[in-house]
């Protein structure tokens, strides 16, 4: 069972001599007690904006539709270049923690009323200022006249990174899929838990202890801490991000 | 950061009369100190209880009827209640000694067993004292506050059971139909005043005469105020009025007798609390406990109190005067003058005060308090050393029974029951020096007397228990009494372990953090007293926040 947020906060607060909570009393922390709670959820988010990208936060379960890469699919809409990433969120403040926009793929597989053969091709990342300068205006006329779109190939990401556009326009319905890792919920309830492994709980705890020898103005300790934390976070970083072999892919074959 | 120590030690008694800012530099002083004493030897004891006079044979006197006095007498004890006044050697049985018609040589036991009763009419809170002279337990006389009947004189000679001795006893005249209220032996006089019909007036008897107030050396003296209560003190008796104190010089010189004021302007609001100790006599006034010496030198100023520490405790007694009964008691060798106040309806929760009488590490011997709680001794209480030299302790209550007062690890409710003694002892606040740092408490030792098993609890609050920071659980100190040579045995029972040190510090790691913190040490329970020595805390300071 993975760490509690009250198992979290106890230990730290029994670390530093102070008076632990209960589940009955956890929600009305006052005090140390609140800012150990506190210190908790902000080595949360510090493990979490270390690395967008961790695994333990993929918002799905990577390959669970066979055989897509993806996690994530949007159904594009003919005439319709632009679409949310999220299409639940209202705001940045809920959208995706982080896409793989080097993982964009196009199908048509699964789509309503599609047979095969059907559609399938990676959609290539476009900035937008080359879309601008090679693109848009020819898609734009198109729209505006003949409307005859066609399949896209690329994909945009939109300036204020909510949406995702694709070039060209779709002429069609696709099934657009990407890879997306949500933004973990803060701590909240006493058995609220972590998303990764309690083995790495200590690492959290790094963090904590970190802010709250700050709080008690303890340099020293925090400066062992947030060693502590460092080290624990490149053990991390090795064993969720680096998991592949190292290869080195020479690109002039293609040309 | 490395930890810091800080130790203190327990002294100075109760002070509730400081600012909190105040007891920041009097780390030693108690904020609450309940049902402890301050132990002469150093430290803060928790008090000893009480006990029925006659163990499981207790009589009470007069069945449940309050008891108005006692007083220690020959190898016994008297008591006065209802209409009578009682004799008893053990508590078991009591034998009515206010009898009429007593043949002047005496009476055997069962002469006077015999005779008719000479009722204590209207019989109110009783004064007693004894004039040695040169009989084998010399002779008691006893007035009452009810006012209603004349001085009482009784006599004892003889040993062995009462069967065997021999009974002096009769009313004394004094003039008229004065009945006084209050008495004293003074310079080979009975001096008595009070009278309901004569409020202002001291009668003095005959020299070496006491019995008689119409012989050579007698008379009598009118002073502007109601006489509250008489003591000799010295060369002098002290006569303690409602708003003003004199003393009475030359008793025994008719040319130069004379009556001095020693201070107009502050009284005593109850002659029950009149005690001598310390070579002092100290006394309840309205604006605390006073010492005559006090008063005499700096007059009516509130600098004359002894009991600044406890005002409030105090004020609170002077506002109720007129609801509560005031009796005291000196235990010598404690040095403690103690002081109850309550009424018939306080029962269990009756209270009291302790002053021990201490010298402080600067050399000045004064008065430190402490609070009592749970013993109802305010109907009567008396201390005196008995025919054997002992110093003998008493009280009474409001149901008629007779206690061994300070003995015993428990106390007896209203039912009889034996119940726990609650005892608290609360530091101030302690800031460590600096009040402005965060500190961290690790870790505590307690150093304790334990004269028995012992299980206290601790109890830490910071920020003067903020409800706005945690504040950590109580913890429960265990303090093993240990075996030492020639006190106890090893083994033979639980409460006592081979080799435990005769003050032993118990370490107690404690939890939270504050700018301050008090600590509470308190037991409920009825095990053996204890005495807390000191406290040595190890704390980590974590910056000015």
């Amino acid at each position: 069972m993975a760490t509690t947020y009250l198992q979290l906060t106890n230990e730290l607060l029994r670390e530093l001599n102070e008076v632990v909570l209960t589940s009955s009393n956890f929600s009305a922390a006052i005090g140390i007690q609140a800012h150990a709670k506190d210190c908790v959820n902000r080595a949360y988010d510090d493990i979490v904006m270390a690395e967008p990208q961790w695994g333990f936060l993929a918002t799905g379960e990577s390959g669970a539709t066979d055989p897509f890469y993806g996690n994530v699919y949007v159904e594009t809409v003919a005439g319709t270049r632009w679409y949310e990433l999220k299409s639940s969120s209202s705001s940045v403040t809920t959208d995706y923690g982080a896409i793989d926009w080097d993982n964009f793929y196009l199908t048509t597989i699964g789509v309503s009323g599609e047979s095969a053969p059907y559609t399938s091709q990676n959609l290539k990342f476009i900035n937008s200022s080359d879309w601008v300068r090679y693109r848009r205006e020819a898609e734009n006329a198109d729209d505006s006249d003949s409307q005859s779109y066609g399949e896209p190939t690329h994909v945009i990401r939109s300036p204020d990174t909510r949406k995702f556009g694709i070039s060209p326009i779709p002429d069609k319905v696709y099934r657009v899929w990407f890879f997306a890792w949500d933004l973990p919920t803060a701590l909240d309830a006493h058995g609220d838990t972590i998303v990764f492994p309690d083995v790495y709980a200590s690492v959290l705890m790094a963090r904590a202890r970190y802010h709250f020898h700050q709080f008690k103005d303890s340099p020293q300790q925090a400066a062992f801490a947030l060693q502590d934390y460092k080290e624990g976070l490149k053990k991390m970083r090795s064993n969720f991000l680096n998991p592949e072999p190292n290869y080195i892919t020479d690109d002039r074959l293609y040309f | 950061m490395a930890t810091q120590p800080y130790a203190l030690a327990c002294e100075g008694g109760l002070d509730k009369a400081s600012s909190s800012f105040e007891l920041l530099r009097r780390p030693g002083a108690a904020r609450r100190l309940r049902n402890f004493e301050v132990d002469v030897a150093g430290g803060y004891r928790r008090v000893n209880g009480f006990s029925a006079f006659g163990g499981s044979d207790a009589a009470n006197p007069s069945t449940d009827n309050d008891i108005l006095g006692l007083h220690v007498y020959a190898d016994g004890l008297i008591a006065c209640s209802s209409t009578n006044i009682y004799f008893s050697l053990d508590g078991t049985s009591w034998l009515q000694i206010n009898r009429a018609s007593v043949d002047s040589g005496g009476d055997n036991y069962s002469t006077f067993t015999g005779r008719s009763a000479a009722a204590r009419t209207s019989q109110g809170k009783a004064h007693f004292v004894t004039y040695e002279g040169d009989t084998t337990y010399g002779e008691v006389i006893v007035t009452d506050e009810g006012s209603g009947v004349k001085p009482f004189y009784f006599k004892m000679t003889g040993t062995g059971a009462l069967s065997d001795r021999t009974y002096y006893a009769k009313e004394i005249t004094v003039s008229g139909t004065h009945y006084p209220k209050f008495c004293t032996i003074h310079d080979k006089h009975l001096v008595v005043a009070g009278a309901s019909t004569a409020l202002n007036t001291i009668f003095y008897s005959g020299t070496s005469d006491i019995d008689d107030f119409t012989t050579t050396g007698s008379g009598s003296i009118v002073l502007d105020d109601q006489v509250v209560g008489l003591r000799s003190f010295r060369d002098d008796l002290i006569i303690f009025c409602k708003n003003s104190i004199y003393k009475l010089v030359n008793i025994n010189n008719s040319s130069t007798i004379a009556v001095q004021p020693i201070t107009q302007n502050i009284g005593c609001l109850d002659g029950k609390s009149i005690q001598e100790i310390g070579g002092d006599l100290v006394f309840l006034a309205p604006d605390g406990i006073r010492t005559l010496a006090g008063t005499v030198r700096i007059g009516d100023v509130e600098l004359g109190t002894v009991s600044r520490a406890i005002q409030p405790v105090m004020k609170d007694i002077a506002d109720n005067i007129g609801s509560l009964n005031v009796s005291s008691l000196v235990i010598r060798d404690k040095s403690q003058y103690r002081l109850y106040y309550g009424s018939d309806s306080t029962g269990d929760a009756s209270e009291g005060i302790i002053g021990t009488l201490k010298t402080d590490a600067q050399g000045a011997t004064n008065f430190q308090w402490s609070e009592t709680f749970g013993i109802d001794a305010s109907a009567s209480a008396t201390s005196g050393f008995n025919s054997s030299g002992v110093e003998k302790h008493y009280h009474g209550d409001y149901a008629g029974r007779v206690f061994n007062h300070d003995t015993g690890d428990n106390f007896l409710n209203t039912s009889g029951t034996e119940t726990n003694i609650v005892a608290e002892y609360q530091t101030p606040d302690l800031d460590y020096g600096d009040l402005g740092t965060l500190k961290t408490l690790k870790y505590v030792k307690v150093s304790a007397t334990p004269e028995g098993t012992v299980a206290t609890k601790l109890r830490v609050r910071y920020n003067y228990d903020d409800t706005d920071i945690p504040q950590p659980s109580d913890y429960t100190l265990s303090i093993d009494k240990p075996s030492l040579f020639g006190t106890a045995v090893f083994g033979a029972t639980a409460a006592h372990v081979f080799g435990a040190s005769s003050d032993p510090m118990t370490r107690q790691a404690i939890e939270g953090s504050g700018h301050s913190n008090y600590f509470r040490i308190f037991s409920d329970d009825q095990n053996s007293p204890y005495t807390i020595n000191g406290i040595y805390i190890d704390y980590e300071p974590s910056g000015r926040q």
